[in-house]
């Protein structure tokens, strides 16, 4: 059996639900950052599927874009669990919420 | 040509602007020059004076004299002018103008603001200046607006008197609504004819004005009149404008400001020509006044009063004479009056003065033995002002009354006529009750009907005087002393022309004054149709049988031997039964109150409980609770919960997803 897009695209979406539902349900900001990197990713993987049916690149091109984006997120939001966690030992995101309005 | 060194033009600029140089003048440096004030301002009016007599030949000439100052916009040329009628009213404004200035240096000596009296005066003869020299309409808008300030800063120039203020304020507002009906008839000007001019204005308004049009530009006209000239009903003003010194109430009160509605209309004698049903109005008010200002002169008691309704009395003569279309009559009725008004009120002045600033004649009589001199002078103007043959009003009063006649108003005619009978009465009233009997200062004043001593001026020992009326706060000590040569000096010269100048119109047709103003006037069109169904001469002579009519009345009243034995008790019972309406003035106060300030100040209130607080205030606070509300709204977002905002995003992605797959499946079916 051939492997088609539609296989791609659903995978995209299993992986995108389950990044969404890590993100929603776990408190812990590792694994939360965890499940973002499964967000791009499955984002990723939608791009380059569409990009390889339609035979037009700007979806490699915008995967490339993602990745770049997801790396900064990355350090980015990694640094911010570290400084966040030197200050008030946590390990629930929702102890965080110096921000409240 | 009197001046062979300086250019005619020039010397009409300076006529303009000397006053205006002394106003300045006197202004800036009044406390430096200390009594110098009151030479120099007189000086300021007498130059100009003898440069107006000066350009007498130039002004006569055909073309007059007209000098262009500047150009602002075609059409909108600014200039002065000097014509016959523009030079009447010149040499009137700085000849009794000076002689009033010469005056008031005695009259005001002592006074802590001398300087700003005169300061002011001059200012008023440049306002005045420009009023009557102006060659456009927004020249004598201006010039009538500046007579106004003027006249409010000198009504209230004891302005430590609250009276003196209010009688100011008041004048002000009713002088004001007239400027703002002169302002309506030089917007209809402008807007048809494209110019301000005079000249231009006489040349196009036939063509340029439908007969409406023409009647709104003569209305507007004369709502200007009737506030500056007293004429009913804005005429409440005058009476309490007598709040002022007696030299401004001669100056401007009597002689010159108040009848700048008759220069008004006789300036714009073509367009009132040319609407009959606007002269119709203007001599219907002017006689209504010239009655109703009489009848009120009867029932006074203050000295100034009594000639302010004279002279209320006197204008409506005058707007009778130039709105029938005897407009030579009504401006010769405004010279004779002005000598003999400004007389009357000096010499009034002179008694004032004596008396340490009694006004009210129940307490004055038998002045003729202390003050033999404004005994003469008083006399001469009551006789001039009755019309008592050979003296100057017997010819311009006349006059006017028969031009009434001519010009087909039988009912101006008959109330002309009574007029001159009350006139006689109510001017020898206060002739009888001032000059003749016993002295009653020292009377009680409760025992002469006067019923609040305190306002009626008392005794010069109490110490409140200068709340009450007509005191300069400034004199303590009574001073029955004669008149220094300053102040008897300018009557004594107004004497003549009150007795002789009348003799101008000596003659009729081929009068002096009939050729004067010959061909400058229009004429009225039916003066040809009316035949005067009695002539001139029955017309005098029936003139003179009221006057004398209200001679008697008065002799008989006041001036018979026994009446004035008991004169005491005569005033007192004429005090206590005066008829109410005649002491309220016909209620115009109230009804003004009870019509127009009392609304005013209700819907003033309505505006302060509810418009301020409920609307405008409302709107801003509302505003800011709208604005706080909106905030609190958004603050509830901010939980501060890293997963709300997760959850928030994706509810986010599925709305969107949501959309395209609906927006997409639709679009395929």
């Amino acid at each position: 059996m051939s492997v088609t897009p539609e296989s791609y695209v659903a995978l995209s979406a299993v992986l995108f639900f389950i990044g969404v539902v890590g993100v929603i349900a776990r408190r812990n900001p590792l694994i939360m950052l965890m499940s973002i990197e499964l967000l791009f990713n499955s984002a990723n993987l939608a791009l380059v599927t569409y990009a390889r049916a339609w035979a037009n690149n700007a979806g490699h091109i915008f995967a490339f874009l993602v990745i770049t984006v997801a790396a900064a997120e990355a350090a980015i939001g990694l640094a911010i669990v570290a400084v966040t966690f030197r200050r008030t030992p946590f390990v629930d995101v929702d102890e965080a919420s110096a921000l409240k309005g | 040509m009197l001046f062979n060194f300086i250019s005619p033009e020039f010397a009409l600029v300076l006529v303009w602007l000397l006053p205006f140089v002394g106003g300045v003048l006197l202004w800036g440096f009044g406390p430096q020059l200390k009594s110098w004030a009151g030479p120099i301002g007189s000086a300021l009016i007498g130059v100009p004076f003898i440069a107006t007599v000066g350009l007498w030949n130039d002004a006569t000439a055909p073309a007059a004299l007209h000098v262009h100052l500047v150009t602002w916009l075609p059409g909108w040329s600014f200039g002065l002018q000097l014509d016959r009628l523009s030079l009447i009213w010149s040499l009137i404004i700085t000849g009794v103008g000076f002689l009033i200035h010469v005056y008031s240096i005695g009259y005001m000596d002592g006074d802590k603001a001398f300087a700003r009296f005169f300061a002011y005066m001059n200012f008023f003869v440049f306002a005045m200046m420009t009023l009557v020299l102006s060659d456009n309409v927004i020249g004598l808008l201006v010039g009538w607006g500046l007579v106004g300030l003027a006249s409010y800063f000198l009504i209230g120039f004891w302005f430590e008197k609250p009276s003196a203020v209010s009688a100011a304020r008041k004048a002000f507002v009713m002088n004001v609504v007239g400027d703002v009906g002169i302002m309506f008839a030089v917007f209809v000007i402008v807007q048809r004819i494209g110019s301000i001019g005079y000249a231009d204005i006489f040349t196009h308004f036939a063509t340029a004005f439908t007969p409406h049009a023409l009647f709104l530009v003569c209305l507007g006209l004369f709502i200007g009149c009737a506030a500056k000239s007293a004429q009913v009903p804005l005429h409440t003003w005058l009476p309490d404008a007598m709040e002022g010194p007696t030299p401004v109430s001669a100056l401007i009160h009597a002689a010159t400001m108040v009848t700048a509605g008759v220069y008004l209309i006789a300036r714009f004698a073509p367009l009132w020509s040319a609407s009959p049903d606007a002269q119709q109005l203007v001599g219907v008010i002017g006689a209504l006044t010239a009655i109703s200002g009489a009848v009120l002169g009867c029932a006074q008691w203050d000295i100034k009063r009594i000639l302010a309704y004279s002279t209320m009395s006197q204008i409506g003569y005058m707007i009778m004479g130039v709105g029938v279309g005897a407009y030579q009559a009504g401006v010769f009725h405004f010279l004779t009056h002005a000598f003999f008004k400004a007389q009357l009120f000096l010499a009034a002045g002179i008694v004032i003065h004596a008396l340490a600033n009694e006004q009210d004649v129940r307490r004055m009589g038998g002045m003729r033995m202390q003050l033999p001199f404004a005994f003469v002078a008083i006399l001469t103007g009551v006789l001039a002002i009755c019309g008592v043959p050979g003296f100057s009003g017997f010819f311009s009063k006349d006059a006017v009354v028969y031009g009434a006649l001519e010009t087909g108003h039988p009912w101006l005619y008959a109330v002309g006529v009574i007029t001159a009978g009350i006139t006689a009465y109510y001017m020898f009233r206060l002739l009888f009750v001032t000059f003749f009997g016993p002295y009653r200062g020292d009377v009680d004043p409760s025992d002469l009907g006067i019923r609040h001593p305190e306002l009626a001026g008392t005794a010069p020992d109490s110490a409140g005087r200068a709340a009450s009326s007509g005191h300069h706060p400034e004199e303590e000590e009574p001073h029955h002393h004669a008149p220094p040569w300053l102040m008897s000096g300018p009557v004594a010269i107004l004497i003549v022309p009150t007795v002789l100048i009348g003799f101008l119109d000596w003659g009729g047709a081929g009068s002096r004054w009939q050729r004067f103003f010959g061909g400058f006037f229009p004429h009225a069109a039916e003066n040809a149709a009316h035949v005067p169904p009695i002539s001139e001469t029955v017309s005098t002579a029936l003139v003179f049988v009221v006057v004398l009519i209200g001679f008697a009345v008065a002799y008989w009243r006041y001036g018979t031997t026994a009446a004035q034995r008991d004169s005491v008790a005569r005033l007192r019972t004429e005090s206590i039964r005066m008829p109410a309406v005649l002491v309220n003035a016909y209620y115009f106060d109230a009804a003004f109150e009870a019509l127009l300030v009392r609304p005013a100040r209700a819907i003033g209130g309505w505006f302060d409980r509810f418009v301020d607080p409920h609307v405008i205030d409302a709107g801003v606070r509302e505003a800011a609770f709208s604005a706080q509300w909106l905030g609190h709204l958004f603050r509830s977002f901010q939980t501060g919960l890293v997963r709300a905002y997760a959850l928030t995003l994706a509810l986010g992605a599925v709305c969107i997803v949501a959309y395209y797959a609906f927006a997409f499946t639709g679009g395929a079916r």
